[in-house]
Formats: structure tokens, sequence, C-alpha cells
């Protein structure tokens, strides 16, 4: 997938280059709306990340050139200004999803992917590691072709993991994933153990692998390696 | 009091003693005038009897002539006016009358000839004038009103008008006032001075809005980068567990640190009436989806859910009215202890939240404040009940705290109390 990261702050920029990377991504980045612009009209991208508030302009604007331009493009809005007000501007424009700062990059990783999903192939196209099969327009994970009964939030939890498999989440990642930003945190972590625990029983009840390895003190990694 | 009847009562205290003033000059200058009147008629009179007798020798007929006395000394006499209140049969009363007492030789005699008219009588005189003044000060204190009342309909228009407009005035609202012009100089002027006002405050609420999101966007960004780079950090493999123990501890006070400015923020857009999107809400829906949402994290503390809920119809912002059940909702499942309960009731009037939990020796009134903690939930901000308490004022909603013996009931109330 090609990604281009439009932010102005240059770590952010990097972190997020960096992380989209990992996953096997082209990312390119633009630091400006101008460069933003230049880039967007001489490439082709599969998804475009943007920050509202831009040195030289705003991320809404780009929004409406692309849209005025039919450039067929996902869109994902990524800022902190006045959330509310940017959420619905963004939203209407034409932007497919939205997300606060700060955020996980896990969840940013998880949106871009659930995004390109709709897009490229209006959802039907399952996810599959190894032995575990999701199918995201049933909501449904099957291991080993037999389908797992599974609670909302632990659909969500797996979902969260293999869209990020390899990767660290720390818990306050999955805590916000599950609840946004509503819980506080001691609670929930002691619920994302036991989640995790039942999500572990549930698997290799159907004879799946134990993929969900904990990170000391810092969170989970869901991964097949070693 | 209105301007109106307030102008009335001075009117009306300074024409009283304007009148009372008017009545006494009235009354010495009437008198005077009437002496002044009588007196030089009698001295006429008297100057026509002298002559008379001078004359002719002879006593001239006289309406006002009572007393003709012979006078035997030779002592000198001045003519002298007297006032003398004289028994009237007919009226049954006593009269003024002013007597003018002259001599005149009448060939070698000398008389003292005393001449008399009537006066006015002096209580008759302030009768009348009192009550001739009365009647003007009522006749110009009716038209003071009337006309009052038409300067207050006409000229106080504009005021009244722009008072509308300026009570209807909602700074969130970017909406302008246009004042209604009048030509008088000091409506003019208040509509500048208030118009210069507005345009300070919205700049202030401009700079105080942008300020809140410049420091929410300028916080959230460092954040951000500070949050992946411990990501990363805490990724790689190289870190022994002291040091993994303090990057983690940094990661988890970040991320408080960007709950703290995502709350204040809320809060602050709260205050600003910036969540406006009001609509018809079901409010049983809102619960229910609440409690989908926390459903396995009340299963997970074993807690006992029992509901009795009623549709609801509320008008709020969809946002705002997520955020306040949430808030409620959690904090019953927060601060609950291993398989306590949950009740909840939902009613026309009302929305009760009870739970069970541990026994609490603060004052409940603390709880509201910004940054309250309790020793039982370090982990708390203590921000929700602040900002619950921000959506009650914002929709005037009353949100009342109880505990008893571990109980915790938070009662809701769709008015104020």
């Amino acid at each position: 997938m090609k990604i281009l990261v439009i932010e102005d702050n240059i770590e952010l920029l990097k972190d997020i280059k960096e992380y989209l990377e990992r996953e096997g991504n082209v990312c390119e980045i633009a630091k400006d709306y101008q460069s933003a612009l230049s880039k967007i009209n001489d490439f082709q991208y599969d998804l475009l990340v943007i920050d509202i508030t831009l040195p030289d302009g705003s991320g809404l604007d780009i929004i409406r050139e692309v849209k005025q331009e039919n450039i067929d493009v996902g869109i994902i809005v990524i800022s902190a200004k006045n959330a509310l007000d940017d959420k619905i501007n963004g939203l209407e424009l034409g932007a497919d999803d939205y997300l606060t700062k700060p955020f996980y990059l896990p969840e940013l990783n998880a949106r871009i992917k659930a995004l390109y999903r709709r897009k490229i192939y209006n959802g039907s196209n399952d996810i599959i590691f190894n032995e575990i099969k999701i199918i995201p327009e049933k909501r449904l994970v099957l291991v080993n072709e037999q389908a797992l009964t599974l609670t909302q939030k632990e659909y969500d939890i797996i979902n969260f993991f293999i869209a990020n498999k390899n990767r660290l989440l720390t818990k306050e990642a999955i805590a916000e994933h599950i609840w946004g930003d509503h819980i506080e945190n001691s609670d929930s972590f002691n619920f994302i153990y036991t989640h995790l625990a039942n999500l572990r029983k549930k698997i290799s009840d159907f004879g799946g692998q134990d993929y969900i390895k904990s990170i000391y003190r810092v969170g989970y990694k869901f991964s097949d390696q070693e | 009091m209105k301007l109106l009847e307030k102008t009335s009562k001075y009117y009306f205290i300074f024409l009283s003693l304007f009148s009372l003033l008017t009545i006494i000059i009235f009354y010495y200058s009437i008198q005077f005038m009437v002496y002044d009147d009588i007196d030089e008629k009698l001295k006429h009179e008297s100057e026509r009897i002298n002559y008379s007798f001078q004359e002719q020798g002879k006593l001239p007929s006289s309406n006002y002539i009572v007393d003709i006395i012979s006078i035997k000394d030779n002592l000198p006499y001045t003519n002298v006016f007297k006032d003398t209140l004289i028994y009237e049969m007919y009226e049954k009363d006593l009269i003024p009358y002013r007597n003018y007492e002259f001599h005149t030789p009448i060939g070698k005699e000398r008389y003292k000839i005393t001449l008399r008219n009537i006066l006015l009588d002096s209580d008759d005189l302030i009768r009348g004038l009192f009550v001739t003044t009365a009647l003007i000060l009522l006749l110009m204190l009716t038209g003071l009103f009337f006309l009052n009342q038409k300067i207050s309909k006409h000229l106080w228009n504009p005021f009244f008008k722009n008072l509308t407009k300026l009570r209807s005035y909602d700074i969130t609202k970017k909406n302008k006032v246009c004042f209604e012009t009048s030509d008088v100089n000091e409506f003019k002027e208040l509509n500048n001075v208030v118009s210069s006002l507005i345009t300070q405050i919205e700049l202030d609420f401009q700079n105080l809005k942008e300020f809140n999101e410049n420091v929410s966007h300028e916080m959230q960004t460092p954040l951000a980068v500070m949050r992946n780079k411990m990501e990363l950090l805490l990724e790689s493999k190289n870190l022994d567990e002291r040091e993994i123990e303090m990057v983690q501890a940094t990661y988890r006070e970040t991320t408080k640190l960007s709950k703290i400015g995502r709350s204040l923020a809320l809060i602050s857009k709260i205050e600003n009436q910036e969540f406006n999107q009001n609509q018809n809400l079901n409010i049983k829906e809102i619960v229910e989806d609440v409690l989908n949402n926390f459903e396995e994290m009340i299963a997970f503390k074993k807690n006992d859910l029992k509901t009795t809920l009623i549709d609801k119809i509320l008008i709020l912002d969809p946002i705002l009215a997520n955020i306040l059940f949430t808030n409620l909702i959690k904090n019953a499942i927060q601060h609950n202890k291993e398989e306590g309960f949950i009740f909840l009731c939902l009613d026309n009037e009302k929305f009760v939240i009870e739970n069970s939990g541990d026994v609490l020796s603060e004052e409940p009134e603390k709880l509201f404040k910004r940054f309250h903690k309790n020793k039982y939930s370090s982990e708390s901000m203590g921000l929700g009940l602040a900002i619950n308490r921000k959506i009650c004022e914002l929709y005037g909603f009353t949100l009342e705290y109880k505990h008893h013996e571990g109980i915790h009931r938070f009662v809701l109330f769709f008015s104020e109390l």
C-alpha cells in the first residue's frame, strides 16, 4: 500500500513512517500544504493521512482539492485542534476516518488496514494469520475453519492484534482501542488480562497456537516469531 | 421599579413641593395686591371726601363711611390703616375689614372719619388657591404621565428592542448583533459602547478558544511523539527490567497527561457552549448503549446489574449526553467491589444510579471538584464528575450524591431543584 502522510511535526512524521513501513507499506511524507499538494498531483497514492493544522494551509483544503480533482484515495484525518469541528468538517468533506491526537500508532495502523480493505475489496476479503481467519463483514473469527464464539470486545481485541501482528501493543493502546477515552487504566488492564486468557483458551480449544505473548509489564504481542 | 414609574415619582414629589411654594407665594402676593388695591381705594375716597368738604362744605354720600367723630383736642393725628374683625349677624361669623381713619377739618372743627371696606377672607383665599393649584398639579401629572408613556413608547423603543436583542445574544453563535439606530445621543453612545464591548468580548472569547485549542494541539502532538518513542523503546529488546519499569512509568504518565489535556479541553468546550447540536434523544437508548459497551466489564467484576428504564426523551447534544451517562455508569463500575451490585432507574424526572463500594470518609461535595481523588483509586483523574457537573449546569440538571454505609447513590434530576 502506498501512503502519503501529511504532518508538520517531523518527529511524529518519522514515527508514523517508520511504523507503517515496517508493516510493509510504501510511505511518503509531506511537511506542509504545498509539498503535499504537489505530491498528490504527481503520484498515485492509496491512502492519505492528513493533519488538519499545517504551517501554510489547512488539511481540510487538501481534502477539498482531492475531492474536486476526483482522485480516488482513502483519507484519514489526524488532528488535535478543535477536534469536534474538525471531525464534522473533515467527514463532511469526504474524509473516511478520523483520529484524535495523540493516537497510538497501532490504532492508526489498524484504521488504515480497515479502510484499505473497505476501499479495495469492499470489506469482503478475509484476514488470514496462519490457522486463524477473520471475516470482517461477518465479524467472525475461524480457527482451522471452525468459528469461535467471541464476545464483541474479544473480537475487537483479536482484530486489533492481527492488524498489528508482531508489534508491541501496550495495555494503554489496547484499552483505548476497546473503550475509547472513557476508561481508567487499572480496571481495564485486569479486564484485558482476563479477556486475553479467555481468547487464548478459545483459540487453543480449536487447535490454534498461542500467539499472544506477554511482554513484561508493558503489554502484549501477537506473534508467531520467537 | 420601572424608569417611567421612577421618573413619575420624582415629578410628583417635585411638583408637590413646587405647588406648596406656589400656594405660599400666591397667597402673599394676592394678599399684598388686595391690600394695595383697597388701601388705594380708601385713600382715594378720603381725598374725595376732603375735596368735597373744602369745595362744597358738605359731606358727600359715601358707602365707605362708618364713623365721623369730632375731635376736641389739638393733638397731631396721623392717618392709619387698620385691620379689624367684625361679627356679622347675617353671616354669623367674624368678617375681616380694612379701616382707614383720617382726620379732616370741617370749618373750624376737626373730625376723625373712618372709612371701611370688606377684605377677602384669608381662609377662603387659601382654600381657593389650594384647590386651583391642586387641580393644575393633577392636570400636569396626568399630562406628564401620558407624555412619559408616549416618550417611552417612541423614544425608548430602540432601547427596548436592543435589550431584547442583547438578551438573545449568544457568544457561541457567530451572528452579529445589529442595533436599532436612534437619533438620541445617549442611546447612540450606549449602542457604541455595547457594540465595542461585544467586539471586545468576542475577541477575548475567540482568543480564549484559540488558546485552548492551541494548548490542546501543541500539547497533544509532543505527547504523541513522546509516547511513540517510548513504545519503540519498549519494543527494543535491550532494556533490563529496571529500565523497562522506568520507561513504562513515563509512558503511563504521558497517557495520563494526554487524558488530562483532553478532559480540560472538554470542560472548557462545555463552558464555551460549543456543544449545541441539541436534538431529541431517548435517554433509555443512550443508557442501554453505554451499558452494552461496559457489559463485559460488569460481568468481569461479577457485578449484579438491575435496571428499570422507561423511554424518556430529552433535548440534548448527543456527544454530551453520551459523556454524561458514560461517566456515571463507568463511575459505578470502577468504584464498585467484586460481586457488588449496580442499580439503575430512569423515570420521567430523574436517573438514579446506585452501586456498592467502599465506605467513603470524605465530603460528597469534594467529589465534584476538579482533580479530586480518593485513596481507593489513585488512577482516577477526578475530572469525570467535574465534567458531569458542567454538563448539568449547561442543561439545568441537578446532580446529587449520597452515600450510606458503602452504598453510593447518584441522582440526576432533569430539572433544577
